[in-house]
């Protein structure tokens, strides 16, 4: 009884010491995920705010990139099945994956 | 100059017969197994490579180039994932008639772009791309999934499409250039 008495406070104790700090932690909507699944950027066109970060994921076994396609001023590592890579985005930009060349997307900062 | 574009002519006239011949030939007997299903899926994406192959030795143009590697890392990852599928399924991809026709039929094709004359290469290499992508894409759809029992087999046709379809836009962007 005892026994049940003492394990009963600690998952309390446990469960309230997570969800405090867990209470802690300020929600983010500045990260915006973008999958690159069926040769496709998706969502292909994408509404964000200035300093917003964006994350790509190849989810195709193909290896794609994202690329600035206006002037071609930065451009991604080549990512693999499962591999991603972000960007804090400051500026309207359309991109496109340079590897295949159909793939476009387009950021648009509100 | 008129002699280049009538030998051009023929040529891709060459390609398309080859080509819709293979095609017609596959339509004509539809029944395959997943077996052979897999075999000529394996075959397609092997024959795009020798083609591609044979542009980055003949090819100095930079589109072409590039056009041809991604041809080659892109169907090798296609033949990559087909091994991998036929090696969990147990089975082995079997010899048939449709890819035996393929197979013909690009080695009349290989034949013909390495005998190209230098300056009419390009343009034969990607109207052949564009020719042999549609013709792909078009067995696929209308033969090849439609014949495959195994669910897997079937979604791997299936995620492949969006690649070949976006090799055909990507070959026909470069068509518009050369």
């Amino acid at each position: 009884m005892k026994y049940l008495f003492k394990l009963s406070i600690s998952i309390v104790v446990f469960f309230g010491f997570n969800l405090s700090v867990l209470a802690q932690i300020p929600v983010s909507n500045s990260k915006h995920i973008i999958e690159i699944r069926n040769m496709k950027f998706i969502p292909s066109e994408l509404i964000i705010k200035k300093g917003d970060t964006v994350v790509w994921i190849n989810r195709d076994f193909f290896v794609h990139n994202i690329t600035e396609f206006d002037d071609k001023r930065w451009k991604s590592s080549n990512l693999a099945k499962g591999e991603s890579w972000s960007k804090v985005i400051n500026e309207n930009l359309n991109y496109y994956c340079s590897l295949h060349v159909t793939m476009k997307g387009k950021l648009t900062i509100e | 100059m008129k002699t280049i574009t009538s030998s051009i002519k023929k040529a891709t006239s060459f390609v398309l017969l080859t080509l819709l011949t293979s095609i017609s030939f596959s339509q004509e007997n539809p029944s395959l197994s997943d077996a052979e299903v897999a075999s000529v899926a394996v075959v397609a994406n092997q024959i795009d490579i020798s083609y591609a192959d044979i542009a980055m030795k003949r090819s100095k143009n930079k589109d072409i180039l590039e056009f041809a590697e991604r041809m080659i890392t892109d169907h090798n990852a296609v033949i990559e994932q087909a091994v991998a599928l036929v090696t969990k399924l147990n089975v082995s991809p079997k010899d048939n008639a449709v890819s035996q026709s393929l197979m013909d039929g690009s080695e009349k094709t290989k034949k013909m772009l390495k005998k190209a004359n230098k300056k009419e290469f390009d343009k034969l290499y990607i109207d052949n791309e564009v020719a042999y992508h549609k013709a792909v894409i078009s067995a696929i759809k209308k033969l090849l999934i439609p014949e495959t029992d195994n669910a897997e087999l079937k979604k791997l046709l299936e995620t492949v499409l969006p690649a070949l379809e976006a090799h055909l836009g990507h070959a026909e962007m470069v068509q518009n250039k050369i």
